[in-house]
């Protein structure tokens, strides 16, 4: 198979065939049927498809690049060059781990992995040089999301379809009260939500499919705009409506970073796609960000690429390309003769992190991590099938992959800043998780804090074990919401006080959910096998413990992550028991309760079998996401402005840390066990007691840190009444100013309305009336009678004469 | 058909339409509006004629840089005025915007029933000054364009206004004669500065100046010997002036700035007037609450861009001194605009009040995409990012005259059905009207800047373009997207999402109708289709927009740098022909 | 005065004949109430002139080369005649209407052009 020819077509049609639908069911949707029943069908067909095409891409993938399944027993091995701190990992690997070592090195460092790119059209091109396009950039990560987000979505296509059956006729929505005391009750909207995730599903795989940064931001927007209308499904509801523009807003503070990211690269580099773009020949036309920033001949190790550096040195660019002595080629010339002496300086280092960092922003915003972690509880305001796709498996899950994707970019110092951010949101998120009792709420932290894991994991350099987890954590989570909701959609009721003993009512439900939860906490049997969770908390731990003995300074996040592991296993099993164990506590509700439809359990099945065995060699998840690996993030690296270390991954497959992780995530996961099953399982604790033991720390809890009033206090209030005073302005300052200029132009035009009668027109008019007088006066002498006029006419003549004999004749006579 | 008779048609056809309508009979209203109507499809489908890649004389094709079909007619020779006018990439979309708006706001004018025949014709006449303003490349005509266009606006808003009409519509004309008046006295002093004399044959012909390059040549002989220069109108050939080496505009006039400066200075406040910025905006909201749904939309959809095109076509080209010192002070103007505007329509009661002052944020990223200079020596005098600034707030302008005109429009619909606009009442719109909800979140969001619709690309492009001006405004500059999100979310929450309606006139709500769906539909289909395909806009768009960022950037290193550099040892009079020479050979190039 | 007597007839006699019949028109004029005793005043008057125009113009005159002015005297006063003939009858006509609107021509009453 052509990969390179058929692969961007398959993908590429992956993501269309959702568009289509949901085009079809924006125009159609209502005449699809009954009630527009049929529209859930094309929905569920066009994502199936999706899934088919992506499968035959990943088993084109497999024939073409079968990942090298060895290197994962043998990588016990390090880059022993780059490392002092790994005294004992060297000396346990001994003389002949070093020869293979050396080989290993070339075969991950030095190799730059299978990926393909492209560009499909153009969106703007400005000049020559800058050009925004559609493109996509397929590697094996690609392949691998695009398999995991269609199976899921998949699986909760089916789902959906039962448990939205509700909107297929009218509906009373029991959460809103009218005016006139009713409940609202209003037409299905079945339609509408399949129209929503056909378009979440078609921005979410183009996300993934996206060759550049601003595509990525584009799809990262629309899913943001997905989730949005399907947080606010029930728009009817107020809290909806909020939770939807708290998502939204919330993201666009992170893509405000984003953007920051965005602009330091295209500012230097000029580019924002991932690959080199190839011209008809195969010459490289324009070198993408992941060339820049490591290049092949440097082993692809991180440099600040020269765009960088002379956007830094801007000033000293200016010195010399202003001289008048040179001509601009010659300048040129000189700014890339200086630019490496630059760059030894440190010009453009802070560029490159402010790069990384901006691009973490999003990240942050879109992952749900802390600072802006708030949006993703409320957002359980959605329907639960949404709350299973977008708010646990795929789009939250999208800043994660893109952290995985940038990687190569991230330096050190923005690495440890992605730990840090991630250790505290999984800190967090864990310590709500505990005492929340909205069934919903406590997956939505627990998901909270699982990305938080991720992030850890990949800030600490463990990128196979990031996006490792990434993949297992969608498969359970996305389980352990769907159960959830078929209880929900069975009790009518958020809230786990009310619910109890629903195991005898719901099995399928029941026990699905306990494999999810045994997937979440890293079940499963030390070095035999274990629940998908299992394996990938497992290659965190090590990364972490790893880490700690490169960085003894940053200890701390070793013990966030295990910390997180055993709270992790005591608030999932809190739910599960409160949930579906023990005796009912509202007997209303449980005698109403009955198990869910096939069609939603069905996919509980299937994906609880994902969710037991994805992390198991057959699926070669590991082998796949290792041959992902971006060149060159192996080699250990030293941070310049702040003290870190980033070890390399492969460091934490040896054989002491492997051993000691394993026992440190089965031992925290089983204490956490061990402490749900004595609060909630056999009831030998009372858990109100130690609420009301540690009443201050519980409400801090159950009030989630006061993030909400913190950000009301010191943002959203603010930020309103800042914009109500820049209102003021526009009214109090400068409409008043110009209407004070526009009364002093009128006082004005009165004062000139005095000038101009009382003295202008007064004088003209006095000219006037002298003139009249004058005239009146000489009136008398006009009598009519002819006479009289000849009379005048002879007196003047001879008056004439005289005058003329006695004046002028001595004028004429001097003649 | 030449492009004299094609353009003039494209201007006075509207003009001969509002002729035609007085001989209407006072009661046949309807026959006038489907009028009015037929005259606006007619210039626009000739409009959008002129868009088709044929190769037909006329036709504008894509990837051209130059000005095309253009043409010259003396006027009022004593005073070198020509009836000038002609096309290029920054002036044909908005000719193309203009005339196909215009007949989606006469669509939308159905709703005024007093006095329509004078509201036809005035709306016309209208419609003949904005495209005139648009096509006119003579200063004075440009100036006489500008000043038409002014006086039907103002019977729009002071008679089928709402009920502070007078004050809005007053307050809008002189708001605006201000700035015409700013703009007239620069536009004499750069007149009488004017000296064709600096001119090459080549670029007498460029500008035409001249037909042809013999004409030209005699004529530069001619005005090389006339005492105290030739003087000019024509806006091509003052570009050509203010960039030359030894621009006439360079004298100092007022405390040691120099004609440029002034001139620039004049002319943008003139011109921020009507984009408007932050702070002579204030006319903006009023005469948009005021003015009636249809006027709303022309109004926010093209009067506004006049100002931006006064900006790109004139302010910079002619004066790049004045730009290159002031530019600090547009960009930060752009940006005060952007941040005011979004905080003040956040804090807005009124719909409609609201609509206007995302317009002024909006509006705000025009003004700084238009002004980010980064084409420095720093940059080594790269102008790619400033060329991006600039395309990107060319395309901010086509795309927010879709999608403001669309939002005024969405507003109009409801306020004819419940006759207010306050925010807090309304809600529940949703289930209601489905169908117009729809359109309107969608229209909504592309005032949003949401990707995949028309108000993405225009914002991202200005706002990247901003980091290698400055750090600061850049980063200033990205966080209005929050601020946008905020304030059309919580707009839409309030209008459209909700349980139920809360206002006064709840049984008068009924569905779209049929004709407010055809006006909705095709501008929502507009946004998503240049929120997809932008490259579509941007072939037209991209040559003329670039060549004059490229135009400047040149002017900044041979001009502007040797006029700057001291410590490479002073200019000698060697260097500075040379320069000269750099300039001239590389305008030449078509 | 004695000389005038004295003299052969030249030109001071037409002159002295032309300023009687000047001065008697004027006085007629400026005496006479009636309508067409003014006429017949502003027929001497105009006579009195024409005496002057042809006195000036006569060859006697002819061998002062300083006064010799041609026909031009005798062309004036034939002008003046025709113009009095014309001016006659329209004051006759002025007359016959005012009479016919007054029943009456004393010019003392004809004031309705008074200021």
């Amino acid at each position: 198979m052509d990969l390179a020819n058929t692969l961007p077509v398959l993908l590429g049609l992956a993501c269309l065939v959702p568009l289509v639908s949901f085009v079809l069911i924006v125009l159609f949707g209502a005449r699809m049927g009954k009630h527009g029943e049929y529209a859930a069908y094309v929905a569920t067909g066009a994502i199936l498809i999706a899934f088919a095409l992506s499968s035959v891409a990943m088993v084109g993938w497999m024939g073409e690049h079968k990942p090298d399944s060895a290197h994962a027993e043998h990588a016990d091995g390090a880059d022993h060059t780059s490392d002092t701190t790994h005294a004992a990992a060297a000396s346990h690997a001994g003389e002949a781990g070093h020869t293979a070592d050396a080989a290993h090195h070339v075969s991950h460092s030095d190799h730059a992995k299978p990926e393909y790119s492209g560009e499909i059209y153009p969106l703007a091109v400005i000049g020559t040089q800058l050009k925004l396009s559609i493109s996509y950039y397929i590697d094996t990560l690609t392949v691998v999301m695009f398999c995991m987000v269609t199976l899921i979505a998949s699986c909760i296509h089916f789902y959906a379809i039962g448990y939205m059956h509700d909107e297929l006729h009218e509906v009373t929505d029991h959460e809103v009260h009218l005016r006139n005391g009713h409940h609202l009750v209003r037409p299905g909207r079945f339609h509408r939500f399949f129209q929503y995730l056909s378009l979440f599903c078609f921005s979410m795989l183009s996300l993934v499919y996206a060759g550049n940064i601003a595509m990525v931001f584009v799809f990262w927007e629309l899913v943001g705009i997905c989730s949005y209308f399907l947080i606010g499904f029930y728009f009817e509801r107020h809290s909806a409506s909020n939770a939807a523009n708290k998502a939204f807003i919330t993201n666009r503070v992170g893509d405000f970073g984003m953007l920051i990211g965005m602009m330091a690269l295209w500012g230097s580099l000029g580019t924002f796609t991932f690959a080199d773009t190839k011209g008809a020949d195969g010459q490289v036309v324009q070198v993408g960000i992941f060339s820049q920033v490591r290049t092949e001949e440097n082993h692809f190790e991180l440099v600040v690429p020269d765009g960088m550096v002379r956007a830094a040195a801007a000033s000293q660019v200016g010195e010399l390309v202003g001289k008048r002595s040179l001509t601009p080629e010659a300048a040129a010339a000189q700014v890339a003769a200086e630019t490496p002496g630059w760059r030894e300086q440190g010009f453009g280092y802070w560029l490159l992190c402010i790069a990384g960092l901006g691009i973490f922003c999003g990240c942050v915003g879109k992952s749900a991590q802390f600072p802006l972690h708030v949006w993703l509880p409320d957002a359980m305001e959605g329907p639960t099938p949404v709350s299973a796709l977008v708010h646990s498996a795929t789009m939250v899950a999208a800043g994660v992959y893109l952290v995985g994707r940038f990687y190569p970019v991230f330096t050190p110092e923005v690495l440890l800043v992605i730990a840090y951010i991630g250790g505290i949101t999984l800190f967090i998120a864990a310590t709500i998780a505990i005492t929340a009792v909205d069934i919903k709420r406590v997956l939505a932290y627990s998901t909270v804090s699982q990305l938080g894991y991720m992030m850890l994991a990949l800030g600490i350099g463990g990128w196979v074990a990031g996006l490792f987890h990434l993949i297992t954590h969608a498969f359970f989570k996305s389980l352990l919401f769907m159960c959830p909701g078929s209880v929900i959609h069975a009790c009518h009721t958020n809230d786990m006080t009310k619910m109890g003993g629903l195991r005898h009512k719901m099995p399928w439900t029941a026990y699905t959910m306990l494999i999810g939860c045994l997937a979440i906490i890293g079940a499963g049997i030390p070095f035999v096998i274990g629940f998908s969770g299992y394996y990938s908390k497992d290659a965190i731990i090590a990364q972490a413990l790893t880490f700690k003995n490169a960085n003894p300074d940053h200890a701390v996040l070793f013990y966030t992550a295990a910390g997180g592991a055993a709270l992790t296993a005591f608030y999932m099993f809190r739910l599960w028991f409160m949930t579906f164990s023990g005796p009912p506590r509202d007997h209303h509700i449980y005698d109403h309760a009955h198990e869910s439809p096939r069609v939603m359990y069905i996919p509980l099945v299937i994906l609880s079998v994902f969710a037991v065995s994805v992390g198991w060699g057959i699926f070669h998840l590991t082998d796949l996401l290792e041959q992902a690996r971006p060149a060159g993030i192996l080699t250990k690296a030293t941070g310049t402005l702040l003290t870190v270390t980033i070890p390399n991954e492969h460091d934490s497959h040896e054989h002491a840390i492997h051993t000691a992780a394993t026992w440190i995530a089965f031992g925290t996961a089983l204490s956490g066990l061990l402490v749900a099953v004595l609060f909630y399982g056999i009831r030998k604790v009372d858990p109100a007691e130690v609420q009301q033991t540690f009443r201050p720390i519980y409400r801090f809890l159950v009030n989630k840190w006061h993030f909400d009033e913190l950000y009301r206090a010191i943002f959203i209030h603010p930020l309103l009444f800042l914009s109500r005073r820049v209102a003021d302005i526009d009214r109090s300052v400068i409409d008043p100013f110009i209407n004070r200029c526009a009364w002093g132009v009128r006082k004005l035009a009165v004062l000139d309305d005095a000038i101009d009668r009382l003295g202008v027109d007064a004088a003209v008019n006095v000219t006037a009336r002298g003139i009249r007088a004058l005239g009146n006066s000489l009136r008398v002498v006009q009598t009519g009678q002819l006479r009289q006029y000849v009379t005048f006419i002879v007196i003047g003549t001879v008056a004439l004469f005289v005058l003329a004999s006695f004046v002028w004749s001595y004028s004429w006579a001097g003649n | 058909m030449t492009s004299t008779q094609l353009l003039s048609f494209l201007v006075f056809f509207p003009a001969a339409g509002a002729a035609a309508l007085a001989f209407f009979p006072k009661h046949k209203i309807e026959a006038m509006r489907w009028f009015t109507l037929g005259v606006t499809a007619i210039v626009a489908l000739l409009a959008i004629w002129m868009c088709w890649q044929g190769g037909k004389e006329g036709q504008f094709s894509t990837g051209e840089a130059a000005l095309q079909s253009a043409f010259s007619h003396p006027w009022i020779s004593s005073f070198n005025i020509f009836y000038f006018m002609g096309l290029d990439g920054i002036s044909f979309p908005l000719v193309v915007l203009t005339a196909v708006l215009c007949v989606f706001v006469m669509g939308a004018s159905w709703t005024i029933t007093r006095h329509v025949k004078a509201y036809c014709i005035l709306f016309l006449l209208l419609e003949t000054g904005m495209l005139g303003v648009f096509m006119s490349l003579d200063f004075f005509l440009f100036y006489v364009f500008w000043e038409v266009m002014l006086l039907p606006m103002y019977f729009l808003i002071g008679v089928w206004g709402g009920p502070r009409r007078e004050y809005a519509a007053i307050k809008f004309f002189l708001y605006t004669l201000v700035g015409s008046v700013l703009m007239l006295i620069a536009i004499l002093a750069l007149y009488f500065s004017s000296d064709l004399g600096l001119l090459t044959p080549q670029q007498l012909v460029e500008t035409r100046v001249a037909k042809d390059l013999d004409v030209a040549t005699e004529l530069a002989a001619k005005h090389q010997t006339s005492p105290g220069g030739d003087h000019t109108f024509n806006i091509m050939a003052l570009a050509k002036i203010g960039q030359h080496p030894n621009s006439p505009f360079n004298v100092e006039l007022l405390w040691g700035k120099s004609l440029q400066w002034w001139a620039f200075l004049l002319l943008f406040i003139g011109f921020a007037i009507k984009v408007p910025a932050v702070p002579v905006h204030t006319w903006l909201p009023d005469a948009h609450v005021e003015a009636p749904t249809p006027i709303s939309m022309i109004l926010a959809g093209v009067l506004l861009k006049m100002g931006g095109y006064g900006i790109i076509r004139i302010c910079y080209p002619i004066c790049p001194d004045g730009g290159y010192e002031l530019a600090t002070f547009v960009c930060t103007i752009g940006v005060l605009s952007m941040v005011y505007g979004a905080f003040a329509a956040l804090a807005q009661k009124d719909f409609k009040r609201m609509v206007a002052y995302s317009s002024v944020s909006h509006m705000g990223y025009v003004v700084l995409g238009l002004g980010v200079w980064s084409a420095t020596k720093d940059y080594q005098f790269d102008p790619k990012y400033w060329a991006m600034g600039m395309n990107g707030a060319m395309f901010q302008m086509i795309a927010h005259g879709i999608s403001s005109a669309g939002m005024f429009f969405m507003v109009g619909v409801i306020y004819e059905r419940v006759h207010h606009r306050n925010l807090d009442e309304f809600g529940g719109l949703f289930a209601r009207m489905p169908v117009y909800s729809g359109l309107a979140i969608g229209i909504f969001f592309a005032g949003l800047g949401l990707p995949g619709l028309c108000g993405f690309i225009g914002e991202v492009l200005v706002t990247l373009s901003v980091w290698n001006y400055s750090h600061a405004l850049a980063v200033i500059s990205a966080s209005v997207v929050v601020l946008t999100a905020a304030y059309i979310l919580w707009a839409l929450q309030r209008v459209y999402l909700g349980a139920e309606y809360k206002g006064p006139n709840a049984d008068h709500i009924t569905p779209m109708t049929r004709r407010e769906f055809a006006i909705a539909a095709p501008l929502l289909v507009l946004a998503i289709w240049f929120g997809v395909m932008p490259q579509s806009l941007f072939n037209y768009m991209e040559p003329s927009v670039t060549k004059t960022a490229d135009d400047l950037a040149t002017w900044t290193r041979t001009v502007k740098n040797a006029n700057l550099m001291g410590t490479d040892g002073a200019v000698t009079e060697k260097q500075l022909p040379a320069a000269t020479n750099l300039v001239l050979n590389q305008s030449q190039v078509p | 005065m004695m000389n005038l007597l004295t003299e052969p007839v030249g030109v001071s006699h037409y002159l002295v004949v032309g300023a009687i019949l000047f001065v008697s028109g004027v006085v007629c004029m400026a005496t006479k109430r009636n309508a067409l005793g003014v006429l017949m005043g502003i027929e001497l008057v105009l006579n009195g002139a024409n005496v002057n125009f042809i006195a000036f113009s006569s060859p006697a005159l002819q061998g002062n080369s300083g006064f010799s002015i041609g026909l031009d005297g005798q062309v004036i006063a034939l002008f003046v005649i025709v113009l009095a003939a014309a001016e006659a009858a329209v004051a006759l006509a002025i007359t016959l209407n005012f009479y016919n609107n007054h029943a009456t021509i004393d010019v003392d009453q004809a004031d309705e052009l008074k200021g």
